[in-house]
């Protein structure tokens, strides 16, 4: 127990003197983390998506070679940017740009390569669960689309996106919260995220672990934080999980009172809006005596009507 | 537009031929080596309801398919007012807006409700104001009766439920055509009535259809023709009293046995 009071106390006092320093760190960290996951989901929804253009028999043939050259492209970038280590991609472009410019292309700041290097990161992995979203939604629902005469733009943009991209919300989840802890590599080339602060502050105060304990608080907040915003982020994508009946009941109802979505109350409605009221009323009746028609039906000779319906 | 000449030089042949919508041409299909339609013909004019009979994997959804493009014949014709729908200057979205589907598992879009299923073809395919899309599908689905289920998103539907507005998301396109793909089969017993009733309705007030189907007594009382298929090729074609009163093809008579006794 007084192990733990004293961290408390070390705590508290190295928080006293470096707080603000740490919620610097912090809002760094948040920062890139966000920016880079925002733009590389950007990246990844729009490869993904020309990954994932079909290629039909009767298409010209220039058509399917550019088609074919920039999936290719697209290919290399995921898998050198899925395969390699994202802080040595960091130092790639942070000093290999100006090496091979002679100088000529130079960052001031660390701000911009650590957003470019995040981003493009994320990007690729994006890309690959872009492409898994899109290719789980059922086939059906781009026939559907395709049959009422849709385009392949509108059907991906009505139809199959919206979809897609519900699909893989857990994802961009994953992405986020593994941005939030691995940007910390962006140390090398001197960006002070949350991490880096550590260092800095131990190397003054040789705080080693109740810095830690505090570097672990700090992120697990983050990230909990994140995963809880998602969650809500995606009920909400979900819509209600119940719906409202426009009618209730049209047997009891007068007309008058029936009400298209909550804006809309009886009196605006057209006369042809009544009259296909009035339609429904009636099917719904005739509907009632075929149902109850048809359970005595059945019950004279079972499965007779599904094969024979004579 | 280019199918307006060629009805124009149909109508001028013969005046049956005019209302001619669709014509299947020597009409063949194969995936690989196996050839699931050999050599298809028949027409279908305006008003029709063409059913099409047959047993199971004997080409019949293949052949719906291959109408509207959703599978690409291997060869042979598929004329639409005489245009061959496979032609260089098809705009073969535009053909599939005339020619609407309705399937055996209904492919109703998930991320909308049962309104904007019957109006985002409308809106984007069509270019249709939004207040006019928003009547037409009100008028047709009321015309199912699924008006009180305008804001249910089609998880929540039942078989039958979904079935008939994949009926009236068809119909809001205004189609000249109609493709059923068996409707039916997927939905639990009590719910091929509801189904049924409304693609009776439908063919009654002259909309021409092409129905696979396995509901018999449908195909006998509604249809103005039947089609029998057997191991891809038509077996028999003709008025249903003459297919189901006196079928003259062997395999027919056979099929025919089979189901109604």
């Amino acid at each position: 127990m007084n192990q733990f009071a004293k961290l408390g106390t070390d705590i508290a006092s190295l928080w006293a003197k470096y707080g603000g320093t740490y919620m610097g760190g912090i809002y760094r960290t948040l920062i890139l983390a966000t920016v880079g996951t925002a733009i590389g989901c950007l990246i990844g929804f729009l490869c993904g998506i020309v990954q994932t253009i079909p290629v039909y028999q009767n298409d010209s043939v220039i058509k399917k070679i550019i088609l074919k050259i920039v999936k290719v492209i697209l290919r290399i970038y995921v898998e050198v940017f899925r395969g390699t280590p994202m802080i040595l991609q960091a130092v790639f472009i942070y000093y290999g740009l100006p090496y091979f410019s002679n100088n000529s292309i130079q960052f001031d700041g660390k701000w911009l390569v650590s957003i470019i290097v995040v981003s493009i990161n994320t990007g690729a992995y994006m890309t690959e669960s872009m492409r898994g979203g899109i290719i789980s939604v059922d086939p059906g629902q781009t026939e559907g689309a395709m049959a009422i005469g849709m385009t392949h733009f509108q059907t991906m943009t009505s139809v199959v996106l919206p979809q897609a991209i519900r699909n893989i919300m857990p994802q961009i989840g994953n992405n986020f919260i593994i941005n939030v802890k691995d940007t910390s590599v962006m140390f090398i080339i001197g960006f002070t995220d949350f991490f880096a602060v550590h260092k800095s502050v131990v190397g003054a105060t040789f705080t080693y672990f109740p810095s830690a304990a505090i570097e672990m608080i700090g992120y697990l907040t983050m990230t909990l934080l994140a995963s809880w915003l998602l969650h809500i982020l995606e009920k909400k994508m979900d819509g209600k999980s119940d719906y409202e009946l426009v009618a209730v009941d049209q047997l009891t109802l007068p007309a008058g009172v029936y009400h298209v979505g909550s804006g809309k109350s009886g009196k605006d409605l057209s006369s042809d809006e009544r009259a296909v009221l009035q339609e429904e009323k009636a099917r719904k009746t005739a509907d009632k005596a075929i149902i109850a028609a048809e359970r005595t039906a059945d019950e004279d000779g079972k499965g007779v009507r599904r094969d024979g319906r004579t | 537009m280019a199918v307006h000449n060629g009805r124009a030089e149909f109508a001028a042949g013969t005046a049956d031929a005019g209302d001619t919508i669709i014509s299947v041409r020597h009409l063949s299909k194969k995936f690989g080596t196996h050839e699931v339609l050999k050599d298809i013909d028949f027409d279908v004019h305006k008003g029709d309801v063409t059913t099409v009979i047959g047993a199971s994997g004997s080409g019949k959804s293949t052949l719906l398919r291959c109408i509207n493009l959703l599978e690409t014949p291997s060869s042979g014709q598929v004329l639409y007012h005489g245009d061959d729908v496979m032609g260089k200057d098809m705009n073969v979205p535009g053909y599939r807006s005339h020619v609407g589907m309705v399937f055996q598992s209904f492919n109703l879009f998930f991320n909308k409700n049962v309104l904007d299923n019957c109006m985002v073809g409308q809106i984007r395919v069509l270019k249709r104001p939004k207040e006019q899309a928003y009547e037409k599908a009100l008028k047709y689905l009321g015309k199912v009766g699924m008006l009180p289920y305008i804001k249910a998103k089609p998880r929540q539907l039942s078989g039958g439920q979904k079935q008939r507005v994949a009926i009236a998301r068809a119909l809001a396109m205004d189609p000249e055509v109609l493709l059923f793909d068996e409707p039916t089969s997927a939905l639990d017993p009590e719910m091929v009535g509801e189904v049924l009733d409304v693609m009776s309705d439908l063919a009654r007030e002259g909309m021409t259809m092409i129905v696979v189907t396995h509901e018999m007594a449908f195909a006998k009382q509604v249809s103005s023709q039947v089609v029998y298929m057997s191991d891809g090729v038509i077996c028999e074609q003709g008025r249903p009293e003459q297919i189901f009163g006196n079928p003259q093809n062997e395999k027919t008579k056979e099929f025919l046995a089979r189901f109604l006794h």
